[in-house]
């Protein structure tokens, strides 16, 4: 029975803790101020956890098409290039302001890993996922719900060449026509 | 002194607000939000040295190659015969 009553109260002390930290506004939610390393670290494992399960059965088309660059490059200088930077730019407004920070695409996965690889599979399901669905509470959109997947895909295929792009060659690429 | 204190402590502070307020304005630059379509920059492509087996430089000479298609068909649209040549300063052409 004591142990009963034990339970009872630290579940009460659980909730009442929960519902002072809701209630009472003492959660600092300002971008400028970041997580404890620890808050931080659960964080990004959760989101990268629940990326890599939810992209898991995701089957990866032919990236290898030339015209998938076209398509991508503009549409990643128009959707994405603000926050995730572009060759030969470090920071931007967006990139120094959100947090978590947005990832630099045009320096990630430097790697040489050939589009067949299991890695780059990876990578791009994720990327594909992401872009589509986008993530709650980070700034990252769900492009999902107004382009199409081939348009997606487009952009999962130039987002992988986008580090080893020149700003001259990334210029030429999403210019539009 | 009081006299003193107080321009100390309010004309001061107002003035420094009055100077920091357009620096701060100043280091936010709104160019960097307003995205202008642009044109593909060919002019640095050279196409004798490009890898064909590069999917990067095949995209780069399609999007180059309509562009210049694009260009052409321009040109030859124009309807030269209702050009006004007396506007046309034929001396600065080289």
């Amino acid at each position: 029975m004591n142990m009963v009553k034990c339970l009872l109260i630290i579940c009460l002390l659980g909730l009442a803790t929960a519902a002072f930290v809701v209630f009472s506004g003492i959660v600092n939610v300002a971008a400028d101020e970041p997580h404890s390393d620890g808050v931080y670290w659960v964080l990004e494992q959760t989101r990268k956890n629940a990326i890599a399960k939810a992209a898991q059965n995701i089957k990866v088309p032919d990236l290898s098409n030339p015209e998938l660059l076209l398509s991508g490059g503009i549409d990643y200088e128009f959707m994405c290039a603000s926050c995730h930077l572009k060759p030969g730019q470090n920071q931007s407004d967006m990139s120094l302001g959100l947090y978590p920070a947005p990832p630099n695409l045009a320096k990630l996965n430097k790697s040489a890993d050939s589009l067949e690889s299991e890695a780059y599979q990876k990578i791009a399901r994720e990327n594909y996922w992401v872009i589509k669905h986008g993530i709650k509470a980070s700034g990252m959109p769900a492009w999902g719900i107004t382009h199409d997947d081939q348009r997606i895909w487009a952009m999962v295929a130039f987002i992988k060449k986008l580090p080893s792009l020149t700003p001259e060659q990334y210029q030429i690429l999403t210019a539009i026509d | 002194m009081k006299t003193l204190k107080q321009l100390t402590f309010t004309i001061l502070p107002v003035t420094l607000l009055t100077i920091m307020l357009p620096i701060t304005a100043l280091a936010h630059d709104p160019a960097l939000h307003v995205k202008k379509p642009e044109k593909a920059d060919c002019s640095h492509m050279d196409h004798s040295k490009m890898d064909m087996n590069d999917p990067v430089q095949i995209a780069m000479m399609k999007k180059c190659m309509k562009q210049l298609k694009d260009n052409k068909k321009a040109m030859k649209d124009m309807d030269h015969s209702k050009m006004d040549h007396s506007k046309m300063e034929h001396g600065k052409v080289k």
